[in-house]
This record gives C-alpha cells, sequence and structure tokens, in this order.
C-alpha cells in the first residue's frame, strides 16, 4: 500500500496540463488584439472564425485567426465588445473586452478613429506629437512589455497543483467518511430498536 | 471529454440534468454500503487520472477508466463520477457547473452499459477470457462516450458526424491504453482482491 502512495505522489509531482480553452483579448489603442487556444500549450488552429459581437448581440464582425491563435480587430466604437470562437469538438471560448480598456478618442457610439489614425501616420519627429498621439504610442509599448507577463500569469493561473489534487482526494474520503457514518449511525439506532 | 459551458443548447442541458439525476438518484438507492469505500476509491481514480494527460504525438490524451468503474460499480458509476466531475470542476476548471449533468450522463451511462454487457466475460473461470471481456469494457466505454459527447453536441447544432469522426479518431489511442489498463487491471484483481468486483459472489453462485 505505501509503495502505491509513493508510486501516486511520483505521478502527481510531473507536470499536467489542463485541456481547457484559454485565452485573452487586450486593446492596443483602438485596435483589439487577441488570441486562443488550449492550455497544454496548443494555439487555436489556423482558420478558426471569431464573431465579434456588441452587448446587444449586433455582429460587428467575423474573422478568422492566424497560424499562432491570434486575432486584431479595429474598434470603432467605445463599448464592451464580446468575442466568441467555435474551437471543434465542444470547446467554446467566450471572451469580453470592456469599454474601459479602448482609449476615450473612441466616441461612445459609433466614433471615429481620426485622433489615432493621424498619430499613427506621423511617426517623423516627436515634437510633432499631440497628446492622443503620445498616448496611443505609451499604449503600444506597455502592452508589448505586458505580453508575456499576461501570458505567464494565465499559464500560472491554468495549472492546477499537487493542493487541488489533495484537496480534491480529500472531499472525496471525507464524502465517503459521511456515508459510512451515516450508515453506521442507522444500523445502531435499527440494533436499539430492535 | 469534459465537454464546456457554453457548447451546449439549454434543452440538452437540462435533459442531461434530468437524466443525470435520474441516474444518481438510481444508483444511490442500488448502491451496496458495503461496497461505499470502493466508490470512494474509483471516484478518486477518476478524478485524478483526468488530470494525467500522456502525451502522444502532436496530442495529449487522459485516461477515463469509466469501462473499470462501470464494472466494479454498476450503477453506482453515476454518484461515484458526479462527485469526481464536481470536484475537477471546482479544482481543476475541466468542463463547468451547467454541463455537469450532460457529462455525468456521457460518462456515467457507458460504464453502466459495461457493467451488464461485460460482467459475464470478467467473471469466466479462464484469465485470457477475463481479461478480454475486460479490454472489450474499457475500449467499449470510451468509444459509447465519445459517440455521446458527438451526440450532445449534434443535438445543439455541430454536425454530428464531422464532430464524432473527430472525437473518434481522437480517442482511438485512448481507448486502446483504456482497454489495456482495464484489463490489466481486472487480471490483477482477479488474482490480489476478488471481492473488489464483487467476483467471489459470482464464483459462489456458479
Amino acid at each position: 500500500m505505501r509503495k502505491l502512495f509513493v508510486m501516486l505522489a511520483v505521478l502527481f509531482a510531473l507536470p499536467a496540463n489542463a485541456h481547457n480553452v484559454v485565452g485573452g483579448v487586450y486593446a492596443i489603442g483602438s485596435t483589439i488584439e487577441g488570441e486562443a487556444g488550449f492550455s497544454n500549450g496548443d494555439m487555436a488552429s489556423a482558420g478558426t472564425e471569431v464573431i465579434v459581437t456588441d452587448p446587444a448581440g449586433n455582429v460587428l464582425m467575423e474573422t478568422e485567426t492566424d497560424e499562432e491563435g491570434f486575432f486584431t480587430f479595429e474598434a470603432t466604437a467605445r463599448v464592451d465588445h464580446l468575442f466568441r470562437m467555435e474551437m471543434g469538438s465542444g470547446h467554446v471560448l467566450e471572451m469580453v473586452l470592456t469599454a474601459e480598456e479602448l482609449p476615450e478618442s473612441l466616441a461612445a457610439g459609433d466614433g471615429a478613429v481620426a485622433a489615432v489614425a493621424a498619430a499613427k501616420k506621423s511617426d517623423g519627429k516627436a515634437v510633432q506629437y499631440d497628446d492622443a498621439a503620445m498616448q496611443s504610442m505609451i499604449e503600444k509599448a506597455v502592452a508589448k512589455q505586458v505580453k508575456p507577463l499576461r501570458k505567464e500569469l494565465r499559464a500560472f493561473q491554468e495549472k492546477a497543483g499537487l493542493q487541488d489534487i489533495l484537496g480534491g482526494i480529500g472531499y472525496i474520503f471525507g464524502l465517503c467518511g459521511i456515508g459510512m457514518w451515516w450508515r453506521q449511525r442507522k444500523q445502531t439506532q435499527a440494533a436499539k430498536a430492535a | 471529454m469534459h465537454i464546456v459551458d457554453g457548447a451546449l443548447s439549454e434543452p440538452v442541458l437540462a435533459g442531461g440534468a434530468l437524466l443525470a439525476l435520474a441516474g444518481v438518484a438510481y444508483g444511490l438507492k442500488k448502491m451496496d454500503y458495503e461496497h461505499l469505500p470502493q466508490v470512494g476509491v474509483l471516484s478518486a481514480a477518476f478524478f485524478i487520472a483526468s488530470y494525467i494527460h500522456l502525451p502522444i504525438g502532436f496530442s495529449s490524451v487522459h485516461l477515463i477508466l469509466n469501462g473499470l468503474i462501470g464494472l466494479a460499480l454498476g450503477w453506482a458509476a453515476f454518484p461515484a463520477l458526479l462527485v469526481a466531475l464536481i470536484l475537477q470542476a471546482v479544482f481543476f476548471g475541466f468542463g463547468g457547473f451547467l454541463v455537469l449533468g450532460v457529462n455525468t450522463f456521457n460518462i456515467a451511462l457507458p460504464a453502466v452499459m459495461v457493467y451488464f454487457l461485460c460482467r459475464h466475460g470478467i467473471a469466466a473461470s479462464s484469465p485470457r477470457v477475463a481479461a478480454i471481456w475486460g479490454a472489450i469494457g474499457g475500449a467499449g466505454a470510451v468509444a459509447v462516450t465519445t459517440m455521446m459527447v458527438a451526440g450532445s453536441l449534434a443535438l445543439s447544432g455541430e454536425a454530428f458526424w464531422l464532430a464524432a469522426k473527430a472525437t473518434l479518431i481522437a480517442h482511438i489511442p485512448v481507448m486502446l491504453v483504456e482497454g489495456f489498463v482495464t484489463a490489466a487491471a481486472v487480471l490483477l484483481i482477479r488474482k490480489v482482491k476478488p471481492e473488489f468486483l464483487h467476483l467471489a459472489e459470482d464464483w459462489d453462485n456458479a
């Protein structure tokens, strides 16, 4: 029995991944970048359909992922964006990008991205940058830096540890214990009544 | 094998929940309390089995063990699997709470089917025959579960044959491994602990 426990303990120590769908959407200025994949490291297969809707359910755009499970979407309104993708065999991924993450320069309704677009063109001298352009540049730079961290954090969240496994087994044994105690009590009562 | 939240339509979710509820209720009623520890151990085995992924080629698979669980528990497989699936959803994020009923039904019903189809086989006096029936039970339970998963998806709109073929092909290695594992387990249990599969009772009756 002890041998079995040691064997199990060794097995638990091996890193294993849950086979779940994971993904994220991030706003970089008015551009929304997203990625989708499975928690074992595989990315969504190329050409997976991504349906972008607003909170009312109106389809804003349908796009597809590239080979690395990436997709981009140009936001034109500062509203919540819902992303839904079907990755086959019952794997469905739904992601939300809240309106707060999008730049204020986008109108709450259907606004223009003129300011940002203009800023993108003036990539010459720093002096010429106005506030909006500066802001979009900073957002871009920060997004680039934060991206690997986001990935790592997500991987960390997905990883179930030894505690989870032991906890689960503990629950199962505990439930069995309750069942046996309940049964025991009934038997004792029956014995007393007899 | 675990369908996630959001993939199925409401009627399928409700139907699965009702069927699973009926199965669990019947399982609890039929469960022999002398065998409660077995139920717990196998529930724990299933809980872990889905967590340990074996890399096979480009993908990874995990054991399901529902054939073995069915052979050992019969109808009690329903409560055992429900508990394990709840805990997997809580701890690992496998599946989800809305689809719990569907998942329980899809995995537990094949287990019960295997119980009724293969019980006689594994109680056979020849170890070889018993091992073959064990393998059939192990692989068969996975195959039926795969079909049921595809069926649940089909009822919610996904094209049945496409989904069924994709999941079935992906699970051929699982079926092979599962067949071997179940056969080996049956052989081992027959030798070491026949009462675990209630075999002694069958042998006495024979």
